[in-house]
């Protein structure tokens, strides 16, 4: 009786917040997916068969992703202080099965088949930390900042689901839950003394990292990053073929399906990590800027959505989704700009692929509910 | 509710909400917004150098990327003698390549294919890898040349040849064999000083150019311009469509001057003799050149595709000097032919007339010197006529003597010696026409009158190159006009249109002098014509020739004069000369000899002169010819 009443409030959806929806951020979130779905078309030209074609099945993503959306909508955000650690732990269950029985491509473990789709609960994970982190910080409310012993359970919390993405291995979205970690902690603010020693402690293990656990491969990347002249045919060649079809593109870009370092392949992983500059190629600057435009539109939208927030874990929720896009846009976008190594972090809503796709519009609709829910005391 | 039991406890500090702390964190987010727009600002700053300050530089790279630019050798020019029959065309070489992107398993391939090209595996190996560092869509030449054979298996197994290919290239083919070898010259592969001295939008390494003759004095005509294929090709190189293509512009034509007749009259003749030496025959009137031939010369089959190591060093070791074009790169003291310029001279400046009578008693003497006729015996008293007739030593000492070195050298110089003729051959020497100043510049001695006597008849110091004396001859046959040699008569472009035509080019004409030419010219008939003339084998029925034998010495020391002249080591042997023009009434051909270590230019060198005489005159001729080899036997 309890747990149905539950369930009608759950889905309680009145008038006003209809009224409250928020119609700024659907239509720059349609805009970009629109101009993403183009330039996936684009990077996928001139089309094979239709069902392999990658901007067929981001389609279909996409409308999935859309009625996720909906859904997600229609819940208040309140409940996912309930449901956070539940859902925690089922994707940690996910990422430790997809290191047992996971797909394994390019010498890592990061896939689940589910036979239409394969999972990747790495890109879950990173929406996972966020909800956490904001939930854990909501509960704990402190007013001079945190302390080291404050920290610990957040530290707990987040180490274990980075360690597990290490070991698949896949240190880009590794990264991304420690930068995650940091930039949600730094927001809530730490006490001076923590800030110290947790700064201290980063160093030793990035100098630990880098001696001991990265593999031959990843060091290779950086390397190659630092000093791409030293190897063009080898591990630089993906960050000078980049740069040239960004570059290529001038002012106005080679025009619509008309960029040829994607079309003939000398553009790597151009549906996925490489996206962005297929468009920079074939639209330009002038192009890249308009598509930039609207993306730091939608990012500061989402920024403001958290300034109005209702609560202390609106705010912390609103915030935690907007720079978990906005870092691995930046990270992205500053790889193909050759300003980055080669991470494999992908574009939010821009590269090719189900569970980031899925991952950043459950980030959308959390926002759009905070969105809503504005008033609701 | 147990999970809501579990959390419970947190969820109570939520309620205890304290309104300060919530918009302290709320202020925190413009912070964000700062962080944002930052980082958006980086990238807009990164896309601005990258796209805008770069971007033709990187449109470039990109256009480099998926552009491949393949060059389309084009034909080279023809080369053709005067009357339009082809010396040098080319045809095709089929060439066996090795694509390397479409080669799989190049090991066995290379094993199975190299008994059928009749090479070793390890050779074609060495191919490949000299290859190594070429951009991999270049085809790497394994066999060039192949036959009939080979090429028809090849075509009809190409499937089990992986990566294996035919190319078509054009080649050289010279069609009278190694007519005028050291005058066409061959190609070779572009050497690195070349290229980086060559236009460089023009030539790339592995370039056939022009390395000698008139293939590389002629190579901007004969080259043409090479053929280019644009194609968009993918980041694994398989090409995806042609963009543009432009066909190769065959090379120009180039018509000789030659006659491939006398050329092959000339070239015969000292080839069946084994002889080493020149010919040169030249129309009188123009200057234009019929024959030009230097023997023993280069085997131009051998240059093509590249002369072997053996084949070169034995060019550069044999000691009859098949690389040098003796017509215009070697000189010799031009013996007695010089005596036109020295009666030329005598008659100019008075010291003799026609009538002078002057006694030779085998020899002369002068300070404490005896200087020898070559006729011991002498020839009793002589006028000019005779003394060129007999070729009078003696006679020619007293009137060198009585001019003075330097009054023979200004004749000289007006017959063209001293000096490069000017005609379009590499490398050509002016020789050396001495004088008083000369010596002490050369040798900071002073000149000896004694030397005067050598020179005036065409010893000592006297250098001429075979060209010359026959530019000499021609000068004196046509009564004082010098003509520079001209070797090319048209260049035209494979249209038909004609680019260059030459006309004969009077260099100097000599004045006032005629009617001692016509002296000097009666005494040359007599040479051959006379009863006592030195050259009387090379008289020819219906033809009046004229002309002057000569001897070079070799070795001034009387060491070997009293051996018999078959036991002179041949090196030790005099050159021989023999320079003719006819008909001596109005003369159109000048007709130069040159036999190294021929001994007399009378026996030695006349009989290959005639030959070319009557192949030119071969229409004219009263009783027809029986063929040039018959002649020197």
């Amino acid at each position: 009786m309890q747990m149905k009443n539950k369930m009608k409030d759950m889905l309680r959806i009145d008038r006003r917040l209809l009224a409250n929806f928020d119609f700024v951020l659907l239509i720059l979130l349609l805009v970009v997916c629109a101009a993403a779905l183009s330039n996936l078309y684009s990077a996928s030209y001139p089309p094979k068969s239709l069902a392999t074609t990658p901007y067929i099945k981001q389609g279909v993503f996409l409308l999935i992703s859309f009625a996720i959306f909906l859904v997600i909508v229609c819940i208040d955000y309140q409940e996912l202080l309930f449901w956070n650690y539940p859902m925690y732990v089922l994707v940690l269950l996910l990422l430790v099965f997809a290191i047992f029985m996971g797909h394994e491509a390019n010498g890592s473990q990061r896939w689940i088949n589910l036979g239409f789709f394969k999972l990747q609960p790495s890109e879950l994970a990173k929406m996972i930390m966020v909800i956490t982190l904001a939930s854990y910080y909501a509960r704990k409310e402190v007013v001079y900042g945190y302390s080291l012993k404050q920290l610990i359970v957040p530290i707990v919390l987040t180490g274990i689901p980075f360690l597990l993405i290490l070991l698949q291995p896949d240190l880009g979205t590794a990264m991304m839950i420690a930068i995650i970690f940091v930039s949600m902690t730094i927001f809530v603010r730490l006490k001076l003394s923590t800030y110290m020693i947790l700064g201290a402690t980063a160093v030793t293990l990035v100098i630990f990292a880098w001696e001991k656990v990265l593999k031959p491969y990843q060091k290779q990347r950086i390397q190659t990053f630092l000093h791409p002249e030293d190897d063009p045919m080898g591990n630089g060649y993906q960050i000078l073929q980049s740069k040239i079809a960004v570059g290529s593109g001038g002012k106005f870009g080679k025009g619509y399906l008309e960029g040829t370092q994607g079309h003939l392949h000398f553009l790597p992983e151009r549906h996925t990590d490489f996206a962005f500059a297929v468009w920079g190629e074939e639209w330009g600057f002038v192009g890249s800027l308009i598509f930039l435009g609207v993306y730091f539109f939608l990012l500061v939208w989402g920024l403001y959505i958290a300034m109005n927030a209702r609560d202390r874990f609106g705010v912390l929720l609103a915030f935690g989704v907007v720079i978990l896009i906005f870092w691995q846009a930046v990270i992205n976008i500053l790889m193909i700009l050759g300003f980055l190594p080669v991470v494999g972090i992908p574009l939010p809503l821009v590269s090719y692929g189900g569970s980031s796709l899925l991952t950043t519009m459950i980030g959308f609709a959390i926002l759009m509910n905070i969105r809503m829910r504005r008033f609701q005391i | 509710m147990m999970f809501k039991e579990l959390f419970s406890k947190e969820a109570d500090e939520i309620t205890e909400r304290d309104p300060a702390s919530l918009d302290n964190l709320r202020r925190r987010v413009s912070g964000a917004i700062v962080v944002v727009l930052i980082f958006f600002s980086l990238i807009v700053i990164r896309l601005w150098s990258l796209q805008i300050n770069h971007g033709e530089e990187y449109k470039n790279r990109a256009d480099s990327n998926r552009v491949r630019i393949r060059q389309v050798v084009a034909p080279r020019g023809h080369i053709l003698d005067r009357k339009g029959r082809e010396i040098v065309t080319n045809r095709p070489s089929f060439d066996v390549v090795l694509m390397r992107e479409d080669s799989r398993d190049l090991d066995d391939v290379l094993k199975r294919l190299a008994p059928i090209l009749n090479d070793e595996v390890s050779s074609l190996w060495s191919r490949v890898r000299e290859a190594e560092g070429t951009p991999r869509y270049l085809p790497i030449r394994l066999k060039e040349d192949v036959d009939w054979k080979t090429l028809a298996y090849l075509e009809n197994h190409n499937k089990e040849f992986s990566g294996i290919r035919i190319e078509v290239q054009p080649v050289r083919v010279f069609h009278y064999q190694d007519l005028a070898a050291n005058i066409i010259g061959y190609l070779g592969a572009i050497s690195k000083t070349e290229l980086e001295n060559a236009d460089q939008t023009v030539y790339r390494g592995g370039d056939l150019i022009g390395k000698m003759g008139l293939e590389k004095l002629r190579e901007a005509d004969l080259r043409g311009e090479k053929g280019n294929s644009y194609s968009e090709v993918d980041a694994r190189g398989f090409e995806r469509k042609l963009l543009k293509s432009y066909e190769p512009l065959p090379g120009r034509e180039i018509r000789l001057t030659i006659d491939v007749d006398l050329q092959q009259a000339a070239e015969n003749l000292m080839e069946i003799g084994e002889k080493s030496g020149a010919v040169v025959a030249m129309e009188v009137k123009t200057g234009r050149i019929l024959a030009i031939a230097s023997t023993p010369h280069i085997r131009l089959n051998d240059f093509v595709g590249g002369i072997s190591h053996d084949k070169w060093q034995e060019l550069l070791t044999n000691e009859k000097h098949p690389l040098i074009n003796k017509t215009v790169q070697a000189t010799y003291p031009p013996g007695s032919t010089y005596k036109m310029v020295t009666a030329l001279a005598g008659l100019a400046t008075g010291v003799v007339t026609p009538d002078t009578p002057i006694y030779c008693p085998g020899s002369y003497f002068f300070g404490n010197r005896r200087y020898g006729c070559w006729k011991r015996g002498g020839h009793g008293t002589v006028t000019l006529k005779r003394a060129i007739e007999e070729s009078c030593d003696v006679y020619f000492y007293q009137v060198g003597q009585r001019v003075g070195v330097d009054t023979l050298a200004e004749y000289a110089g007006k017959l063209g010696l001293g000096r490069k003729t000017g005609i379009e051959l590499e490398h050509e020497k002016s020789g050396l026409t001495p004088t008083k100043k000369w010596k002490i510049s050369r040798y900071q001695t002073k000149w000896q009158d004694g030397e005067t006597l050598s020179t005036a008849i065409g010893q000592g110091f006297n250098l001429t190159s075979p060209l010359q004396i026959c530019q000499m001859t021609a000068t004196v046959a046509n009564g004082g006009k010098l003509y520079r040699p001209q070797l090319i008569e048209q260049v035209i472009e494979p249209d038909g249109k004609v680019v260059q035509t030459f006309q004969p080019e009077l260099l100097e004409e000599v004045k006032g002098l005629d009617n001692y030419m016509a002296i000097i010219r009666e005494g040359l008939i007599g040479v051959v014509n006379g009863p006592h003339g030195t050259a009387r084998g090379a008289k020819i029925d219906g033809i009046t020739v004229a002309g002057k034998t000569g001897t070079a010495q070799v070795v001034k020391v009387a060491a070997y004069r009293h051996l018999k002249e078959a036991d002179i080591p041949y090196k030790f042997r005099d050159h021989a000369w023999f320079t003719s023009f006819a008909p001596a009434e109005d003369p159109e051909i000048a007709v130069t000899v040159l036999v190294e270590h021929g001994l007399h230019g009378g026996s030695g060198a006349a009989p290959i002169a005639t030959a070319v005489m009557k192949e030119y005159f071969r229409d004219r001729l009263s009783v027809p010819d029986e063929g040039i080899v018959k002649e020197i036997r």
